[in-house]
């Protein structure tokens, strides 16, 4: 109980500031588009609505993913071309190697599992920074990209469309993926995970403070492990629903990825420092972007304009929630009190 | 014979909120003497030193420095008039060279390029002075502890400093190192070059001090020539408290079981260590800083692994190998730095109290439930004064946060408690607090190790002490022999042996 009302209370700027971001766009389009008629406005058609869940619905899943590497203190900048070597790999295997299309993706994942596990495991042993380390495999999953395909894209030829092709209809207008679907389980059960078990509880302690965690107890070493072990496991799952709606193994399929993903994440109030932030926050931050791209569309705004657009959200949503931390804790006397211990600290020594 | 004075403090009064360090403090130094200072941890040694170097400004009182008095002193001033720190803790750049750090920041040059010849010309000389055999170009993260020191009083004479300050620079030194380095000073001394020198080894301040100063709890107690210093008189001077102002501890009935033993541990910088803990005692640990108190403790919790000699719970031998070795068989750690070891600052006291009782579940899960439910238990146990449990840690003063870290451990079901400077940067209430907390722990049957830096602590609340030097233990006392210059004479080693 009281574990969600903080919660909330960390996602009430994300939050707001997607409601503004919503209302902006559908008034823009009513005014400057549609000229007043209500009826027209397609930012709020059902259609669009299962359109942009479907298109954030990889960068969600490996939101959800980089939300416990974040909190925990670490990151992953080898997420997209990850994607692009296990994509293309998987489609290597089914079409090259002709194996079952299960039996390549299983493949797949095991893959991504190690190799995510072996980089963790450098980062636990030592004191290298998961930045530096991560951008070092992100240059080799690259490179094993191009070796798989040679630079052009692998098609499966209508192999393996089980999760990009099958759609849950609630209206014949407002339809849910397969990818919307796995993206919302999963976060479900990692809210669950994050709220209800001791890994979820290490998760926000090794991230809060690395040295007390150790002393209170925790395998530090072995948890960082799992953490980035899960990472390549939800990325493995992102790759496969991408695989299964594009029908082909593109090396360029999870180019830059790993902006996008970080990017949503931090909006959504998880602290580059480690120790804070939650799903909920790193979702509501991956439907913001969305939004954004897919307003901007609708309204006919020069695609270039959209980067701009976009870096501009992420430096307003990320604004927002560091004044609204300051007011919570200067309401509180909270700096002073946290200055008064340091100085307390400073004259013992 | 005021004209001989370099540099003299009056009236100088320092306070940090909620602590006093200084009140009306005087101090002089002459030009050309060796002044010693002595004081226990905690003294405001380090805060005299601060002031100096202009690192901390007093809040009042003046500093005369050849006999002008000196207004808004920085660190950068302070150099460029003369005054120089050697700190405890190095203050150089080790990727860099010899001649690089002896310059950093004050490179010679014509405006635009250094004058590389120069410089090294100028190191050469120096080093020779202080018959070092290091060269320029040697890097300074390769080298020793001595030689750095070295170095950083080579920067002092390059900078052409006239008043030196060592803050306990022998740490970590072997005997020809010590022997070198006051040979070193006391030819700076002839040189009419004034040194403050900071010590708490009293056989360094017979050797080498001109005058001795004692300060104890920010104020100025003495100052003796070296002819008239007797050792006794000294140790007095640093401990002499009035004990009528000790904590009065109520007395717990100490039972027959040893519940912890150590035999011959060895590692991490302690050596030889055998110490037994019975049921409901406390066990003090006195010694100075960098005498391996917190080195034990880190040993005892698997901190670090012990290279030999055994530990014993209730008499089976155990191994701690990590922390968590440790948790499992109850025992708890609570460490001197809370803040950035003991605590999670920026999440609340939810998920500070209950993260190490996990260990004692075999299930996977926890939940929010359970953890309210302990986390509220223990902040009413422990009176915790706190808005609501989901209040950050941050927020809490300095007693109360050392409560939860208690909460932690009581919520991981400890029984045998190994505290670290207990109250340190905690208000006097709260220190109370903290001892009843200590005492109601005996009347449990449970067993406390209490390292402790705080004579009266020390004296008031243990039933036996063991001293530490060096990494080695060097005397024990029983309750009837536990008095403060007992424990400093061991503590310092004493002169008479």
């Amino acid at each position: 109980m009281r574990l969600s009302t903080t919660m909330r209370r960390e996602n009430t700027p994300i939050l707001l500031t997607l409601v503004a971001v919503l209302v902006a766009v559908f008034l823009a389009e009513l005014i400057f588009v549609r000229n007043f008629d209500f009826g027209k406005v397609a930012f709020i058609k059902p259609r669009n609505i299962s359109n942009v869940l479907m298109q954030v619905s990889t960068t969600g899943i490996l939101a959800i993913a980089m939300t416990i590497v974040m909190v925990s203190g670490g990151i992953d900048l080898s997420i997209g071309q990850m994607m692009c070597f296990i994509g293309t790999g998987m489609a290597f295997m089914m079409r090259v190697v002709a194996l079952n299309e299960w039996v390549a993706v299983l493949f797949g994942i095991v893959v991504a599992v190690l190799f995510q596990v072996l980089m963790g495991f450098i980062i636990s042993r030592t004191k290298l920074e998961p930045f530096i380390v991560s951008l070092g495999f992100m240059s080799m999953y690259k490179g094993f990209t191009y070796l798989i395909t040679n630079g052009s894209e692998i098609t499966i030829e209508g192999k393996f469309t089980f999760l990009g092709g099958t759609y849950l209809n609630v209206t014949n207008q407002l339809r849910f993926g397969m990818p919307v679907i796995v993206f919302l389980l999963l976060e479900i059960i990692i809210w669950l995970v994050l709220r209800y078990t001791k890994f979820g509880r290490s998760v926000y302690a090794v991230g809060g403070n690395e040295n007390a965690a150790y002393l209170a107890g925790i395998n530090v070493k072995r948890f960082k492990l799992m953490v980035y072990g899960l990472n390549g496991v939800f990325v493995a799952i992102a790759t496969m629903v991408l695989l299964s709606r594009l029908g082909t193994g593109n090396p360029l399929m999870g180019d830059g990825k790993e902006i996008d993903v970080i990017a949503a994440v931090v909006v959504g109030g998880t602290a580059l420092s480690g120790g804070k932030g939650n799903v909920w926050g790193s979702l509501i931050g991956v439907l913001l972007l969305g939004c954004i791209s897919n307003a901007l569309n609708i309204l006919g705004v020069n695609p270039y304009w959209q980067y701009v657009m976009t870096g501009a959200i992420i430096v307003l949503a990320v604004l927002l929630s560091y004044f609204s931390g300051q007011r919570s804790s200067f309401a509180k006397g909270g700096l002073k009190k946290g200055n008064t211990a340091e100085l307390k600290n400073a004259a013992q020594h | 014979m005021p004209e001989d004075l370099i540099l003299s403090m009056k009236g100088i009064s320092k306070s940090y909120p909620g602590v006093t360090v200084f009140d009306g403090f005087d101090f002089d130094l002459r030009r050309g003497e060796i002044h010693c200072i002595c004081g226990e941890n905690g003294a405001g040694k380090s805060t005299l030193i601060k002031i100096l170097s202009g690192a901390h400004s007093p809040d009042k009182g003046t500093i005369f420095f050849e006999g002008e008095k000196v207004q808004n002193l920085t660190p950068h001033s302070a150099m460029s008039m003369g005054i120089q720190t050697i700190y405890q803790e190095h203050n150089l750049f080790p990727l860099l060279s010899v001649v690089e750090n002896l310059y950093a920041g004050s490179q010679i040059s014509n405006g635009f390029v250094i004058n590389q010849g120069m410089m090294i010309a100028k190191a050469r000389e120096v080093l020779e002075y202080l018959h070092s055999d290091l060269s320029p170009f040697d890097i300074v993260g390769r080298l020793s502890s001595s030689a750095r020191k070295t170095i950083e009083i080579a920067k002092a004479l390059i900078h052409e400093s006239k008043v030196l300050i060592f803050d306990e620079p022998t740490a970590s030194f072997s005997n020809v190192e010590i022997n070198r380095l006051f040979e070193i000073i006391k030819k700076l001394a002839q040189n009419r070059q004034s040194i403050i020198y900071i010590s708490h080894h009293l056989d360094e301040v017979f050797n080498l001090a001109d005058r001795v100063t004692v300060i104890r709890d920010g104020q100025k107690i003495s100052t003796y020539d070296r002819a008239e210093l007797t050792e006794k008189q000294l140790i007095h001077d640093i401990v002499g408290r009035d004990v009528s102002l000790f904590y009065k501890r109520k007395s717990v009935p100490i039972g027959e079981e040893i519940v912890f033993e150590t035999r011959g541990l060895t590692g991490n910088g302690v050596k030889d260590i055998s110490l037994k803990v019975r049921k409901g005692e406390i066990l003090g640990i006195a010694g100075m800083d960098g005498s391996g108190r917190t080195e034990l403790a880190e040993l005892l919790f698997g901190v670090k692994r012990a290279e030999s000699g055994e530990i014993l719970m209730k008499g089976k031998r155990v191994r701690m190998r990590t922390p968590l070795s440790a948790i499992r068989h109850k025992i708890c750690f609570i460490t001197e730095d809370r803040q950035t070891t003991g605590l999670f600052l920026k999440h609340s006291l939810l998920r500070n109290i209950p993260i190490a009782s996990y260990v004692h579940t075999s299930t996977p899960f926890a939940l929010p439930s359970q953890d309210a439910k302990v986390s509220r238990r223990y902040v009413d146990e422990l009176s915790i004064r706190t808005p609501g449990l989901s209040q950050l840690v941050m927020q809490l003063s300095g007693g109360n946060q050392q409560k939860v870290v208690l909460g932690k451990w009581f919520a991981s079901e400890a029984e045998f408690f190994i505290f670290d400077e207990p109250t340190r940067g905690i208000d006097v209430g709260a220190k109370e607090e903290i001892y009843q907390i200590m005492v109601k722990l005996l009347e449990q049957d449970k067993s406390i190790i209490m390292i402790s830096s705080d004579m009266p602590e020390l004296v008031a609340m243990s039933d036996r002490v063991i001293i530490m030097r060096g990494g080695v233990k060097a005397k024990e006392l029983e309750k009837a022999e536990i008095n403060q210059e007992t424990i400093l004479t061991y503590a310092i080693g004493s002169l008479v042996k």
